[in-house]
């Protein structure tokens, strides 16, 4: 499996709340994702881009990525506003052909080129929200070396409007779609943001323990990027449900000293305690092991961040 | 050519390199026995596996089940040059990714044909679509050769490490398995699986849980699968019979 960046949990705020932004970084985040689009209403979209640059700086303060969620329709200007240094991906909404990425991708080449931004740093995050998109989602996928993660996780709301299908039923009404998206995204090699189905009836985005459900249901199915979320109540359980528990590090390294012994005895598998011991079971542990340890390192640059900038912000006497 | 006129509903993988597994294996009722040179033979059997495929043929054939070999696609050569020898039936090409490997086994599979005074065709080609890109590229692999007589996902959940998700079922699989089987219908060729759900990821399941998991896979549009026990076989040729 391609290592990836460790993208547990994330919040998309409207750029133009103040109060959202200034206590981003104090949220847990491994992202923040500043908004442009169904967060902020038609007549500040204008004033909206101007506060940008200041806030990737501000957001990330506490160790969180910086990303970008434009408007399809003000593509042009909204990246524009968005490729500062320090943003680290522009999440591209209802994208619907390889063009529309392949235009974004030489947009950003030119703002990366023009504002000493090493070359290649932005990536690409095309959301499939409409019928379009589900149909042409390999193309899209494989549009640009700058889309490194791809998924259709959300399922979500806009897509549920295009084609009329119900968002809160108890059953996985999204199945196709979902396959389609992660299909192409293993053929691609990029890295799987998937969900599993877990019900929800409710629609609720600030129930933390239902969002803890959710991760730790994508990361027992072997996912390891999360989508983010809303409201801050859900952000330590993504963090949490996403990151290996201590019981899966010891079992992880009981399997490979099981397999080490299987293989030093010439076989090929063995079945101990019921479960079968064999080099797929050794690689999943020693994946487990690497995202663990991934993860451990995330935590630590971020809490180192997060004490930096409060010393920064306590007044000195 | 007898492909796919002939009832293949259970195929039961044993090791080439073990002569007591293919021997019990002959016993066990499988109307298909594939013997392996990729999944269950440790890497430095492999060349002695390969020598002993052309005597395990008859051995595996000796109650009437016909006799596949599993091949892996880096070893093309070597595996089809042990293999394809009288009483063959056909290969597995495990991992199968491209139209390109498809033909190429198929040429060299032609030509021991000849080399060995088979009869012309008769050695048919299962690809194994165990990973993404051979999934994606199913429709093209599956219409590389007029040789190939049946698809199958192979140990897809894991070589592409999918696991159970809350509701029991593998993830990715139910929408691997739907694909698979649309996509061998357009290929003309029988889909071959079934539908496991958590725990079982092959190996251990009991025969009550393989007969479900046949049962299911009928269901979708299987037409036989394949198991690595003796004891899942009868539980698989009655999920499967009379089709």
């Amino acid at each position: 499996m391609t290592r990836h960046k460790v993208r547990r949990s994330g919040l998309t705020m409207p750029v133009v709340t103040a109060r959202f932004i200034d206590k981003a970084w104090t949220r847990g985040c491994d992202f923040i994702v500043l908004d442009l689009e169904d967060s902020v209403p038609q007549h500040l979209k204008a004033h909206a881009r101007g506060l940008i640059k200041d806030a990737i700086p501000n957001v990330s303060k506490g160790g969180a990525e910086a990303f970008a969620r434009i408007n399809h329709d003000l593509m042009e200007a909204d990246t524009e506003a968005v490729v500062w240094p320090g943003l680290k991906r522009i999440k591209y909404p209802k994208t619907e052909y390889a063009h529309e990425v392949r235009r974004l991708d030489e947009i950003i080449t030119r703002l990366e080129r023009e504002r000493g931004i090493e070359p290649g740093t932005v990536e690409i995050d095309p959301s499939i929200e409409t019928a379009v998109g589900v149909a042409n989602v390999f193309d899209i996928a494989s549009a640009s070396p700058r889309v490194r993660e791809f998924g259709a996780s959300g399922g979500g709301y806009d897509l549920s409007r295009d084609l009329g299908v119900e968002m809160f039923v108890d059953f996985d009404q999204f199945a196709y779609i979902r396959g389609e998206a992660e299909l192409a995204t293993r053929t691609l090699g990029l890295g799987v943001r998937g969900a599993p189905f877990v019900p929800n009836t409710t629609g609720s985005v600030s129930d933390g323990e239902r969002a803890l459900r959710q991760a730790e249901a994508a990361r027992r199915c072997g996912l390891r990027l999360g989508g983010g979320g809303l409201n801050p109540a859900v952000v330590e359980s993504h963090n949490v449900g996403l990151t290996p528990t201590g019981e899966e590090v010891r079992d992880a390294h009981s399997v490979l000293e099981q397999y080490a012994i299987v293989q030093s005895a010439g076989e090929t598998w063995k079945e101990i305690e019921g479960r079968v011991i064999d080099r797929y079971e050794a690689d999943r542990a020693r994946e487990l092991l690497d995202w663990a340890q991934a993860c451990a390192e995330r935590n630590r640059e971020k809490a180192e961040a997060v004490a930096r900038a409060q010393s920064a912000a306590t007044p000195k006497n | 050519m007898t492909r796919g006129k002939t009832s293949r509903r259970s195929w039961l993988l044993v090791p080439a390199s073990k002569p007591d597994e293919i021997a019990s294996a002959a016993k066990s009722g499988a109307d298909v026995i594939v013997l392996d040179l990729v999944e269950l033979v440790a890497e430095n059997d492999k060349p002695a596996a390969r020598q002993a495929v052309r005597g395990a043929i008859a051995a595996a054939s000796a109650s009437g089940s016909e006799v596949f070999a599993q091949i892996a696609p880096q070893f093309l050569g070597a595996d089809l040059e042990a293999a394809v020898w009288p009483g063959l039936a056909g290969v597995v090409v495990s991992r199968a990714e491209a139209v390109e490997e498809i033909a190429e086994a198929a040429a060299l599979i032609a030509c021991f044909e000849t080399e060995r005074e088979m009869t012309a065709d008769s050695v048919g080609i299962v690809p194994a679509l165990e990973t993404a890109k051979g999934n994606h590229a199913a429709y093209d692999i599956l219409h590389a050769s007029p040789r190939v007589c049946g698809a199958t996902l192979g140990r897809a959940d894991l070589v592409m490490d999918l696991r159970p998700e809350p509701n029991g079922e593998l993830h990715l699989m139910p929408y691997l398995m739907q694909r698979l089987v649309i996509l061998a219908g357009a290929a003309g060729v029988p889909p071959i699986g079934a539908w496991w759900r958590a725990p079982d990821r092959g190996l251990l399941a009991t025969p009550e849980n393989t007969y479900d998991a046949g049962h299911r896979g009928r269901a979708i549009g299987f037409k036989g699968a394949m198991c690595l026990k003796a004891d899942q076989v009868a539980a698989l040729n009655k999920a499967y019979e009379r089709l």
